[in-house]
């Protein structure tokens, strides 16, 4: 429950980590020119405003008020120059912030992504999809924008800050320092509202996705709903919910609509100071009209300023929490990985064998699904495995393929513990049949392509003959180019099974592992299966964890694996004689198969059942 | 706690005009989204006023005798307005973010009640994601549309027009060569922002697209793994993430050139207006104290303007959720109390169809001229190949659908008097696919009656569905959380759950739709055993595949292809020539063929 708590969290810490920020600029090292860049304009662009604030000043008092129409035509000349230059800062701030975020985002995806590819089977069995899924997408998102939109509001800012109090400051120092002096106010006053309103913002997050949660469930189970009359409580209970919604979300709204109000109070407040304050040194000469309209507005302008620092304040720590998340994403280290002077086996061909073998997974160290487990299969020998759900075929399965690696003892292929050679040399050689067969989305043909890259589009279709594949693409509409929808949805199990099975063949693997499918597929793909599975099984060392008779009766070594033993082993007929596990699983599988295929309630006449019994 | 106005019918806001539907949409807010209107304007005056202040400070304060004796008075001004203003900024921000959080909450409710009222025919149809995603991201989106967009969209106009009386106060003349840019500024925001919104649609769309390729990924792991080609995937995502770049940078060099473009015409808008202002100062056509009112009112006219393109566009957007959240409501909810036969005391269970046809879709009958008679008490069972209109045929009694022609009578009255909720309330049905809800196992139990139940009662009823035992090994046992967050329940397990449930309600016909097919032969046994004691004097319809499950039946209806092929007692089925008694002989053939087997083998 621990490792599911911790996947839950989705909260961040109230303290700023300052190493995850560290290495959240880390990230911008690479691009340091474009955020030279765009700090520089952002500079240029608050410098601007301020100074042209300073220059409606001018217009006033060396202009309108000395009746100077030549003074105000030479501030006008350089004011509408440098508007046009502020313009170009504008269009560059945003042209290089913008997508030097993108460009962040773009890295931290390419990174986390080739990182996953590299993590081992292990990671994906104690972490979420979904976890891993709002890394990639969400945190990544945060990480980028703080880097970017975050670093471009502080600094505007900053810079914005200053360059007022600078003008302010040569206009009149004495009343600049008044105004400065509410500066810590708003800043406080800023970041308590922030603080706040993130904090509402997150309980709305929080029963919204109950409210979606419930909404989904609902319709998910309309059926029950409607026959258990149930729609009254649901919807007592659902209001609750919504009643929830309403009153974080107008808390959150109230704050909101509070915030500015407040911080407009407090300006007014040195408003009113620079009127009476600013009004007296006016009237010794101190000040001049235009200085007072000058501190006004930058008095009014620097709310906004405040406000957006408040705010990437707050998102800072959002954005932390990201950082860490991806981080710890990123420095997850795969457990199993090539050793130092691993070398490609150049074949697996060869005996395989288990010695004494210990398995667990490292979510539950201490219940072993394999304990001084002990195997030896020939080259070229078919090995069927049977038993019930959770005995640990699948994890000898996985052992082989080295998607996990035993604990302690060994596995060698043709000798040589394997661990002694590179996965790509192991994997690129062992062809796995799933038993939910996983597509890409994309074409039947690009599906098949996956098993070897270089393949010509004829020996395509020569695989998808021997795997019993062709005849059921070619009557697909649009035949190999037919799509496959995301995931292989728009095609049955059964025919994904078949293209999957195509996929090996043209692997052209030297050792097979097929999960057999236990959903029903019908009689006619069945039989394909089964053929396209012989042509595998030829001459190849192969481990079917296998739920059909056919295919358990074709084998030549059957292992019933029950708690991580090999409780009985032999063929067939051997295992049949004994009387024990086997021959209980073997007829009550036989009952399912035979009623399966004896549907009385098809046109067509049957096979009779002893005909189809003894042709396999 | 429910004050009844979160439960208005929304019916009647669905309206041909788009407008008034919106409007209806505010019924009982009106108040509320008035004042919020109200305090917007009141805000804004006092805005401009604070120019006006400045402006009179300057000409008749400033400088003149009564200086000191004014000077405090005006400073007191100024606070004042900025009260003022600030407590109706917040007003109308407070009650516009009420009004839309109230709307909806309306229509979440409205629709989550909506959804679970509107017909099977609806459901079969409809995609469950799209659901969700128009009533929760197009719910929100309206209440955004309620509180912030049409509130910025009103603020904007209204600072506009505030402000523009002022300037026309100061000078009329002035006032119009002030506001030349704002057609220029609005047509040109409007235009960039439509091909925005655009970019911004295809940058989505390809946010899509590479979430796609990793989900994808990530669910086929071990395909990828299993084939070595990790590098293939990298470089197919290097594919998407690169276009997502290219993408991003396309919609950001609009955004570029926009921001700059609609700064320099309103820069050039503000120096021309400073200088016509400046040159009338001095020629004495204005007072130098409204000058600078003016130079500060018409900042604060022209800097809205250049967010009203970004603001019609994404009230376009919201616009577009209402109608899609109008699209739902639309649909006619399956009317659940109406029927004018309402029996005070529960249904015998006499059930008769005479001659019933029923359809999904006109010219596809899935059941034809269904005809037959079950007694009060009786079980029937029906057998046939999937497909065959079984579960249709059951469907009908709860009136999930109403039967197309023929008659269905149920105590001998036609069923189609009898109101949804009266039927559904004493017909309990076990469906194919069993469906549990994410929560504890008790609940889920108790799920089928609105009330609280002893743990005896929710004890008996697991124990007739022979879940009992399975449950009290759970960690929590009977309060053992289903689904995600807790136990993974087995098909057979969850069938049996959802078999206690339906038992828990005690309905007076049980209908079990293939509700055993994961359950073990023995198990179901047991639950036939169960079953038999409890539901004596209860009408039953099982569906089966098996023989032994429908043997015991008190008629065994055969189906196939929505006609009732053969009908009767398995000892007399088994009399006749027919399916029922090729399928007894598949079974018991292959009881012999594996003793056959095993006999083969152990000859050798």
């Amino acid at each position: 429950m621990a490792a599911f708590n911790e996947f839950q969290e989705e909260e961040f810490s109230t303290t700023v980590n300052g190493k995850t920020v560290l290495r959240i600029l880390a990230q911008l090292k690479p691009h340091w020119r474009w955020v030279a860049g765009f700090l520089l304009c952002i500079t240029l662009v608050s410098w601007l405003d301020s100074y042209f604030t300073f220059l409606n000043k001018e217009i006033i008092d060396r202009g309108v008020a000395n009746k100077d129409v030549q003074a105000i035509i030479d501030i006008m000349i350089p004011y509408g120059a440098l508007l046009l230059i502020q313009a170009v800062g504008v269009f560059s701030f945003i042209w290089l912030t913008g997508v030097l975020g993108e460009r962040v985002r773009y890295d931290l995806r390419k990174k986390m992504f080739g990182h996953l590819q590299n993590l081992s089977l292990s990671y994906y069995n104690r972490t979420p999809v979904g976890w891993i899924f709002s890394r990639v997408n969400s945190d990544s998102d945060r990480v980028a924008e703080l880097v970017t939109w975050g670093m471009l509001d502080t600094t505007w800012g900053i810079m914005n800050i200053i360059t007022a109090g600078y003008f302010m400051i040569i206009i009149n120092w004495r009343l600049a320092l008044i105004v400065l002096a509410i500066i810590p106010v708003l800043v406080i006053v800023a970041s308590w509202f922030q603080k706040k309103i993130i904090k509402e913002y997150r309980e709305v997050r929080k029963v919204n996705s109950k409210i979606t949660g419930a909404y989904s469930e609902n319709i998910t189970g309309v059926r029950v709903v409607k026959s258990l009359g149930r729609e009254e409580a649901n919807l007592r209970e659902f209001s609750g919910l919504t009643g929830e919604m309403y009153r974080a979300g107008y808390r959150a709204a109230w704050l909101s609509a509070l915030f500015l109000p407040v911080v407009q109070l407090i300006t007014a407040v040195a408003l009113s100071s620079i009127i009476w304050y600013g009004g007296v040194e006016a009237q010794f000469g101190g000040l001049t009209i235009g200085g007072i309209q000058a501190f006004i507005f930058y008095m009014t302008f620097m709310l906004f300023p405040i406000q957006e620092m408040a705010r990437v304040y707050a998102e800072l720590q959002h954005a932390v929490a990201s950082g860490e998340r991806i981080f710890s994403m990123v420095d997850a280290v795969p457990t199993v990985v090539d050793i130092p002077g691993a070398k490609d086996p150049g074949t697996l061909k060869g005996d395989i064998v288990f010695r004494d073998v210990h398995f667990a997974y490292d979510d539950a160290p201490e219940e072993a699904v394999l304990d001084n487990f002990n195997l030896e299969v020939k080259q070229g020998e078919t090995i069927a495995l049977v038993g019930p759900t959770g005995g640990g075929k699948s994890t000898i399965v996985n052992l082989i393929c080295r998607f996990f690696e035993p604990v302690r003892g060994s596995i060698s292929i043709g000798g040589t513990d394997y661990k002694q050679y590179t996965l790509h040399g192991i994997q690129s050689r062992i062809g796995v049949v799933l038993q939910t067969p996983h597509l890409f989305s994309g074409s039947i043909r690009e599906n098949i392509r996956y098993g070897r890259l270089d393949a010509t589009d004829e020996e395509i279709e020569v695989a998808a003959k021997l795997a019993g594949a062709h005849k059921f693409i070619e009557d697909l509409d649009g035949g190999y180019k037919a799509e496959v929808g995301e995931g292989g949805n728009l095609l049955s199990v059964g025919q994904k099974q078949l293209i999957s099975l195509a996929r090996a063949v043209l692997a052209d693997p030297e050792i097979f592992v097929m999960d057999e499918a236990t959903s029903s597929v019908d009689t006619l793909t069945e039989s394909l299966i089964q053929q396209g599975m012989e042509v595998m099984m030829r001459d190849r060392t192969s481990f079917i964890i296998a739920h059909r008779l056919s295919t358990i009766k074709r084998a030549d070594r059957i292992l019933v694996i029950e708690k991580g033993e090999i409780a009985e082993s032999g063929s067939h007929a051997e295992l049949l004689r004994t009387g024990g596990h086997y021959f209980n699983l073997y007829t009550q599988q036989f009952r399912e198969e035979l009623t399966r295929e004896q549907d009385p309630f098809q046109a067509q006449p049957k096979v009779a059942p002893a005909a189809a019994a003894s042709a396999s | 706690m429910q004050t009844g106005s979160e439960f208005i019918d929304l019916k009647y806001v669905v309206s041909q005009s788009r407008w008034r539907g919106l409007w209806r949409l505010l019924q009982g807010q009106y108040a509320a989204y008035g004042a919020a209107a109200l305090s917007l304007g009141i805000s804004a005056l006092c805005r401009s006023s604070v120019y006006l202040l400045l402006g009179y400070f300057i000409d008749n304060v400033l400088g003149t005798a009564n200086f000191s004796r004014q000077v405090p008075l005006v400073a007191l001004c100024f606070i004042g307005l900025a009260i003022v203003q600030g407590i109706f900024t917040y007003l109308s921000g407070s009650l516009s973010g009420r009004t839309g959080e109230r709307v909806a909450q309306r229509l979440r409710n409205y629709l989550y009640d909506h959804l679970q009222r509107l017909s099977f025919a609806f459901h079969d149809k409809t995609k469950t994601g799209e659901l969700i995603q128009k009533v929760t991201s197009d719910v929100d989106a309206v209440r955004k549309f309620i509180a912030q967009e049409a509130v910025e969209f009103g603020r904007i106009i209204m600072l506009f027009f505030m402000n523009f009386g002022v300037l026309i106060y100061i000078n009329p003349r002035l006032a119009f060569l002030s506001i030349i840019c704002v057609p220029f500024t609005v047509g040109m925001s409007y235009w960039f922002f439509g091909r925005i919104s655009k970019a911004y649609e295809a940058f989505q769309n390809q946010d899509g697209v590479l979430s796609s390729v990793l989900q994808e990924n990530l669910s086929g792991v071990r395909v990828v793994k299993a084939f070595a080609r990790q590098e293939y995937e990298i470089n197919k995502f290097e594919k998407e993430n690169f276009k997502k770049y290219g993408l991003g940078r396309k919609l950001l060099l609009w955004h570029s050139f926009f921001w700059p473009m609609s700064d320099i015409i309103t820069g050039a808008q503000m120096l021309f207006g400073f200088y016509m202002g400046a040159v009338m100062t001095m020629s004495g056509e204005i007072t130098i104290g409204n000058y600078i009112a003016y130079v500060s009112v018409l900042i604060w006219l022209i800097w809205p303007i250049r967010n009203l393109g970004r603001v019609i566009v994404q009230m376009s957007q919201g616009l577009v959720s209402f109608d899609r959240v109008m699209g739902i409501i639309k649909e006619e909810r399956e009317p659940i109390e109406v029927g004018d036969y309402v029996p005070a005391e529960r249904p015998k269970g006499e059930i008769v169809f005479e001659d019933v046809s029923f359809e999904y879709e006109a010219g596809q009958p899935i059941i034809k001229n269904v005809s037959f008679r079950a007694e009060a008490g009786q079980i029937v069972a029906l057998l046939g190949s999937t497909g065959s209109g079984k579960t249709s045929l059951v469907s009908l009694l709860p009136r999930f659908y109403d039967y197309t022609s023929g008659r269905i009578l149920l105590d001998g009255v036609d069923l189609k008097r009898y109101p949804r909720k009266y039927l559904r309330d004493n017909i309990g049905i076990v469906l194919q696919e069993p469906f549990l809800f994410s929560r504890t196992i008790r609940e889920n139990i108790r799920y089928s009656v609105g009330r609280d139940v002893s743990d005896a009662d929710i004890e008996n009823a697991s124990k007739a569905a022979a879940v009992h035992d399975v449950i009290r090994e759970f960690p929590g046992q009977y309060d053992t959380l289903v689904g995600e967050k807790g136990v993974t329940l087995s098909g057979g397990q969850k069938q049996r759950v959802t078999l206690a449930r339906t038992l828990l309600k005690n309905p007076s016909i049980l209908i079990l739709d293939d509700a055993t097919s994961s359950v073990d032969t023995e198990t179901e046994a047991e639950i036939r055993g169960a079953l038999k004691r409890l539901m004596e004097d209860h009408t039953t319809f099982i569906i089966a595949h098996r023989i032994q499950s429908v043997m015991m039946a008190d008629m065994i209806l055969v189906f196939d292809e929505g006609r009732i092929v053969q009908q009767g007692t398995h000892e007399e089925l088994l009399k006749q020539e027919g399916i029922y008694r090729k399928v007894f002989d598949i079974q018991t053939m292959i009881e012999e063929e594996v003793q056959r087997e095993v006999a083969s083998v152990s000859g050798n």
